[in-house]
């Protein structure tokens, strides 16, 4: 920061470490900030759309991802610039509330700001202009709400719901087996969805990877899956009619919490320790045996001794299952956590078609598959894929899928994707803006050029001439008052989005409108910042 | 020669910086006006915000207090104003903007005084008298809500919230945000007002528009053990037991040991342990508690246990929210278990969990005795949040300040330019020095239109050219003249366009940079020590007691 000089030419020292302060004000801050929010949307708007591309991105530590989803690209690209770093929490909202659209939300995001730079070049209050982006927003939700269109997600098989979770994994590295994994991903949605109160809990749906095999062996368990096999080599690979008994206690003489020591006098009283530690582990097999379980799953650990002792009296039984996959397997057996040995009922067990080990390709890693659960409360997605990069891009896509189709069981409007929604608000906009007469108007209008922007990019990254193509579609939206009509990315021949099934959730593009707007509104009311001198 | 080499007397440490005098002051002067410039562009419906970084924090805001806090100013002159713009924050919570201005504008009219030579007592003296006037008339302007029917209150109420958050990030929803902030204040116990009992939850996620009063409680989920999802997650009129006691299996004191003589013995000892926790855990079951929260953890054992039993739980329970439960519900914090009945348990309406955003949130409702209330706030980044949160607070606490105080003044600066013209007015009727003083006092008091004006990018010699004259004119129709930063004029009357402020707020921003004003111009010497910590830094840097490099050969 400047130096002020007072009378004597002594220089005042009035904030901390003055010179080591940087400090940006008016016009020098806004473009600064809009710039640096700028570079950050151009990086992403390259994985927009159905032939968007896919970033590569290195860790620190050298570990590898390639993905394509917005929220991730952002988050793991580790932003330090303060302006820039709020796209990425925009980006991150937009996955926690929604789970999908996060590229979209960034890209809309950047296209308002390169508006609003023009804008401040024309001379316009920056608060102005954002209050012209708000009455535009307004606007354009408010239309976004009439194009949309409820759809019956019970019908024919729940097939709205599939061509929706299709949409959303049409642009990821997966693509090719969308409508197979979108097909996993309603059941598994369904499965756990309470239809009455439009809850989904997504904590019920566990995803599992497993690197070998193709992307096509992904399928859907009804039941649990964890990464643990039978304590003992011995033990049956498979327990049918399975009553499981759910352990949060070792398999080892209880201890007292309490600091204890024994005093050990005699020989005579070492035997006895020793007989009766004995005698603890044939109880609680014992026990478990009384109740009528045949698999016993625990939470902890338990020697060799106990092992041993397991094997021969045929029950198999699971070590250190953790701690939210016992949850999970009470959940879709209807167990009951069972804190110690005394406690164990006949009720209290769990009951589940089969519980099965699995052992995957040529390794020599097993698992465990607990399927045809008493009440299917839990289900599992298992992806497989070639590498750990497409199992890591395979989960991350199908979490969108399952996002949409939650939402969708929340609120079942729908707009039109592949541009023509936002097309449709923006000639919708760009209407309202003749109608205002103050300096609005001209942020208004940008606004809509901002929303065009999103279509044309689409078609950018398709390969299409954006301007042309946009030009297209937007005359024969007027033309035939059609707000379905798009950008044919996929060059089926038809730029009705209808007809290309191309369904996108209202509550996301609304949620994606109204919080690039929000953001930039934001950054278009810092006029000065003041940081340390090296960022 | 020798004469001339005077002893010098070495009276302070050395390093010490000393300088008095009248430079002194027009100095503190200089240093106070550089940092209300930086506050400056903040004020007004068209202030903008400042962006300011910390170590690996951003903050970004709009409220005065917070960004003089952010500024780590050192200045001990200018210091002052952050004390003043921090008292304010306290005392009404909004206003700390015009307070740091107000104080240095009258500090930069008493600038010319003391560079001629007036003796700053007298300036101080001249300033006091003024204040004594202003808050006299201020008094004498407000206008007196109390007696009107609670709609019109109410109304009130909401046209102040509004006026603090026009300002902020939130200006465009100000209508909403009045309405929740106004409905939330309402459900606190007129009497006592205690802010702490609306709270303020931040979720990241949603639209602004998407936030939401709950009448009630609302907290995150805390961290569950095994065994929670299995519990109900929804009730009618549960039975809520409050306690501040760990569930879990654990030892009962720290240091005691236990030896065993007997092997035999060991079972018991076991079994004793689990008898303890068995029987804190039945007495919550027979009690018929139908909810259970904790100040301290509970632990997996206990979980399942109420998961069997079909009662929830949750542990961990921040105090400040196990607070706002005890007040909502009507019941009481238990520190043990021993002698729990059933009147000790509070009730709601509705309790239920549900998804907000990413996160699972408990929800009580329709409490009987709610005096608290929760605002869950959404908004699109974790900043936005946080500054829609300080601006929610200035709203809050003006409404707390207008329910008690019951008047209020207009605002747009239409308040100080009326304050303004009866001081004009009566320094013509003084003589001596008085007369100048009380006088730059009044034009001091014009900065708040003037910078208002300024921010909004208006021509702000026309507007207080304009606003002057209406206010010459005097009576009941020009006073209320302020700027007004939508129309094509630029004036129009603040109050008939409900630009309210309570009365509070002003008075206390009037009294407080007078003080400082006062304050800073009668220092006239400043006696600064050299940072003690100095000396470490001059060491060379490394390990300590090692010999420097060239020493070693």
């Amino acid at each position: 920061m400047s130096l002020a000089f007072d009378d004597y030419g002594r220089p005042y020292i009035i904030l901390r470490d003055q010179g080591q302060k940087k400090r940006m004000k008016g016009l020098e801050a806004y473009k600064s900030n809009i710039l640096a929010a700028k570079a950050v949307a151009n990086t992403l708007s390259s994985s927009l759309g159905p032939k968007g591309m896919d970033k590569m991105l290195v860790s620190p530590d050298g570990d590898v991802s390639v993905t394509n989803d917005g929220a991730t690209i952002v988050e793991k690209m580790e932003i330090q610039h303060p302006t820039a770093k709020l796209l990425v929490e925009l980006s991150q909202s937009q996955d926690a509330e929604i789970g999908d659209g996060t590229t979209g939300v960034v890209v809309l995001a950047g296209k308002l700001l390169e508006q609003a730079l023009t804008l401040l070049d024309k001379g316009i209050h920056p608060l102005k202009i954002s209050d012209g982006f708000d009455r535009a927003c307004d606007v354009a939700i408010k239309h976004l709400e009439t194009i949309s269109e409820e759809i019956d997600i019970q019908a024919n098989e729940h097939e709205a719901l599939i061509q929706a979770a299709c949409t959303a994994l049409g642009s990821k590295v997966v693509s090719k087996r969308k409508r197979e994994l979108g097909k996993i991903a309603v059941t598994a949605v369904l499965d756990v969805a309470d239809l009455a109160r439009r809850d989904v809990n997504l904590d019920l749906i566990k995803i599992q990877t497993k690197t070998g095999g193709s992307v096509e062996d992904t399928r859907l368990i009804s039941g649990i899956l964890i990464d643990k096999d039978m304590s003992h080599p011995q033990m049956p690979k498979e327990v049918k009619e399975a009553k499981i008994c759910l352990l949060t206690c070792p398999f080892e003489p209880p201890k007292p919490k309490t600091k204890h020591n024994i005093n050990i006098s005699s020989a005579e009283d070492y035997k006895k320790l020793y007989l009766q530690e004995q005698q603890y582990f044939v109880d609680m097999v014992k026990l478990v045996k009384d109740s009528g379980a045949n698999i016993a799953l625990c939470q902890w650990g338990f020697d060799d001794e106990a092992n041993h002792l397991l094997l021969q009296n045929e029950l198999p039984a699971v070590r250190w299952v953790s701690g939210t996959d016992v949850e999970l397997i009470a959940m879709a057996t209807g167990a009951r956590i069972i804190p110690r040995f005394q406690e164990i009922t006949p009720e209290k067990l769990g009951k589940a078609g089969s519980v099965k080990e699995v052992q995957f390709g040529t390794s020599n890693e097993r698992m465990l598959v607990i399927e045809n659960c008493q009440c299917t409360k839990a289900v599992t997605i298992l992806i497989r894929g070639g590498s750990q990069m497409i199992v890591d891009e395979a989960k991350r896509s199908i979490h969108d899928a399952i996002c949409v189709i939650r939402n969708l069981i929340k609120d079942n409007r729908i707009v039109y994707g592949g541009g023509s929604a936002e097309l449709a608000c923006a000639i919708q906009v760009l209407q309202y803006a003749d109608e205002v007469s103050s300096v609005e108007q001209y942020a208004i209008r940008s606004f809509a050029d901002a929303l065009e922007g999103i279509p044309n990019c689409l078609a950018d990254n398709c390969g299409l001439n954006p301007i042309t193509s946009v030009a297209q579609a937007k005359s024969r939206q007027l033309q035939e008052n059609n707000p379905r009509i798009g950008i044919d990315c996929m060059e089926l021949g038809t730029t009705d989005m209808k007809e290309q099934r191309i369904y996108e959730t209202l509550s996301s593009k609304k949620q994606q409108i109204q919080l690039a707007t929000q953001v930039v509104k934001m950054i278009l009311k810092i006029d000065d910042v003041i940081a340390p001198d090296d960022y | 020669m020798s004469q001339f080499l005077q002893p010098t007397i070495l009276l302070l440490r050395e390093g010490t910086d000393t300088s008095q005098g009248r430079a002194q002051i027009v100095s503190n002067i200089n240093a106070v006006q550089a940092v209300a410039d930086v506050v400056k562009s903040t004020l007004g419906p068209r202030g903008m915000d400042k962006m300011i970084q910390t170590g690996p924090k951003v903050t970004i805001s709009n409220d005065g207090a917070t960004i003089l806090n952010l500024l780590e100013v050192v200045h001990p002159a200018a210091r002052v104003l952050v004390d003043i713009a921090k008292s304010q924050d306290d005392e009404v919570g909004d206003g700390t903007t015009s307070t740091t201005l107000l104080a240095a504008e009258l500090l930069k009219e008493a600038k010319p005084f003391i560079e001629e030579g007036i003796h700053p007592q007298i300036v101080i003296q001249g300033y006091r008298k003024a204040l004594e006037l202003a808050l006299e008339k201020l008094e004498g302007f407000s206008i007196n809500i109390a007696k009107d029917s609670a709609q019109d209150k109410r109304d009130t109420l909401l046209k102040c919230a509004q006026t603090a958050l026009n300002s902020k990030l939130l200006a465009n929803t100000k209508h909403f945000f009045s309405e929740l902030v106004v409905s939330a204040v309402e459900k606190l116990d007129p009497n006592i007002l205690d802010r702490d009992l609306i709270g303020i939850k931040n979720v990241t996620g949603g639209s602004v528009t998407d936030s939401f009063l709950v009448d009630g409680v609302a907290f995150k989920k805390t961290f569950s053990y095994a065994g929670f999802e299995q519990q109900p997650k929804r009730f009618e009129n549960p039975k809520i037991c409050l306690l501040n006691l760990e569930l879990e299996l654990k030892s009962e004191k720290e240091n005691a040991e236990i030896r065993i003589e007997k092997p035999e013995e060991y079972q018991s000892i076991v079994d004793a342990e689990w008898a303890l926790i068995y029987e804190k855990l039945e007495i919550i079951v027979k009690a018929g508690a139908q909810i259970v929260l904790s100040k301290l953890p509970i632990g997996d054992l206990a979980t399942q246990y109420f998961a069997d039993r079909n009662i929830f739980c949750a542990g961990r329970v921040t105090q400040d929210d196990l607070l706002r439960v005890q007040k909502a519900t009507g019941g009481q914090v238990q520190t043990t278990v021993n002698g729990l009945n059933p009147e000790t348990f509070g009730t709601c309406g509705l309790f239920e969990e549900v998804q907000v955003g990413a996160e699972r949130y408990n929800l009580f409702k329709n409490c009987p005795q709610s005096r608290t209330a929760t605002i869950v706030l959404r908004g699109g980044a974790e900043q936005f949040i946080q500054e829609a949160e300080r601006s929610l607070n200035d709203a809050i606490m003006i409404v707390r300040r207008c329910f008690k105080a019951n008047k209020i003044v207009a605002g747009g600066g239409a308040i100080e330019l009326e304050i303004s013209r009866f001081l004009r007015h009566y320094a013509r009727s003084v003589t001596g020095k008085t007369q100048y003083i009380v006088n730059s006092y009044a034009k001091a008091l014009e900065v708040i239109p003037r910078t208002i004006a300024e921010n909004a990018g208006l021509n702000s010699i026309e507007i207080m050219n304009k606003l002057r004259q209406k206010h010459a004119q005097g009576g009941e129709e020009g006073r209320w003249y302020g700027v007004d930063i939508n129309g094509a004029s630029g004036v129009c009357d603040t109050h008939s366009s409900f630009v309210w402020e309570p009365t509070l707020v002003k008075r206390n921003a009037l009294c407080s940079a007078t003080e400082a004003a006062c304050a800073i111009l009668s220092i006239d010497e400043t006696v600064k020590n050299p940072k003690s910590d100095q000396d470490t830094k001059m060491k060379p840097k490394g390990q300590p007691g090692r010999p420097p490099m060239g020493m070693r050969r």
